[in-house]
């Protein structure tokens, strides 16, 4: 019986998450943000904007935004992990087109994008944008990537030689 | 139809096709069109996403520590002028990456000059640096006031 119940529940996972069931952006009451789904192609953005174009969008070592087919870039800056960008969910989408959700933030001093699903268009599989987390956590022996800020190497070593404040020496006032 | 009324026909036809032609060329938005401008900016160097959304405060020593993880995660860096422009960087000098530069890591938060090519897109100003012309340090001490953001010690 209860083989039974497991192999439905894997059928009906199986159901929900192979096919492709879309996913959808949540909000996180920041001001001047909406929920947003739209198709767009990936792109470096310096490229876009100076010419100057390695291969593969920089292979993750350049800012990427979403190109969309009337013209307008949107710079994507975060992705759902803690303090983390958006450049590893999106390098391996490099010059295509994919279905972006997510928030956009429309504040006056910039507009921006968070991005929190993803999918190849038209069609393609949904994915949570989380994998900043999970390469850091692949590149530093299976440490948990939700806390890799506290972890993280470059980060102690620049703290360590600066200080919190960025000031070595500096304290708070008792 | 004489041939001169042919040759007339055939005129109004390539003039209509090289108009139309024309108009969809110029209905098209042209990747490399971006014009760019010679600036010089004085400001801080700041965490984009922190700073743009106020999700916590953004400035000065509070948010050094914030400001160095969210530059080592990837978000683009910015500097933040005295009227509160944001200027996202591209491009430190020679430098190939602007995702977790490390020269930006070890002066995020200070108050810097520098020189480059701007660029205005869709509502951002993005900034290619061609020289860091002045480096102050950090100056902007807010942390007897916010403490360190975003989680205290």
């Amino acid at each position: 019986m209860i083989i039974k119940k497991i192999f439905c529940f894997i059928f009906l996972a199986a159901l929900l998450f192979g096919s492709g069931v879309s996913q959808a952006a949540e909000e996180w009451g920041i001001d001047h943000e909406k929920k947003a789904r739209f198709e767009a192609k990936v792109v470096d953005v310096l490229c876009e904007l100076s010419g100057d174009c390695p291969a593969n969008c920089g292979g993750g070592e350049r800012q990427l935004g979403l190109l969309k087919d009337d013209g307008t870039l949107i710079l994507a800056v975060k992705n759902v992990d803690a303090f983390a960008g958006a450049v590893n969910d999106l390098i391996g989408f490099c010059q295509k087109r994919i279905v972006a959700d997510g928030l956009l933030i429309n504040n006056p001093k910039a507009p921006l994008f968070a991005l929190q699903f993803k999918k190849l268009a038209p069609d393609g599989r949904w994915s949570r944008a989380g994998q900043f987390g999970k390469d850091w956590s692949k590149a530093n022996g299976g440490k948990k990537g939700s806390e890799w800020f506290k972890n993280d190497s470059t980060i102690k070593k620049v703290i360590s030689e600066n200080g919190v404040y960025g000031i070595l020496g500096l304290k708070a006032k008792e | 139809m004489d041939g001169a009324d042919r040759k007339g026909s055939m005129m109004i036809k390539v003039i209509t096709m090289v108009l139309a032609l024309a108009f969809a060329l110029s209905a098209v938005p042209d990747a490399q069109a971006a014009k760019s401008k010679r600036v010089s900016v004085t400001g801080e160097i700041v965490d984009t996403w922190c700073y743009v959304t106020e999700i916590m405060y953004g400035l000065g020593t509070a948010h050094h520590q914030c400001a160095v993880w969210c530059a080592a995660g990837g978000i683009p860096v910015s500097v933040k002028d005295k009227a509160g422009n944001i200027y996202v960087v591209l491009k430190v000098e020679g430098d190939a990456s602007n995702v977790a530069n490390s020269r930006i890591l070890n002066i995020q938060t200070h108050k810097v000059t520098v020189d480059g090519d701007l660029y205005e897109r869709d509502g951002v100003k993005y900034l290619i640096v061609t020289k860091v012309a002045n480096d102050q340090g950090i100056v902007n001490l807010t942390h007897d006031e916010y403490g360190i953001q975003p989680f205290g010690k």
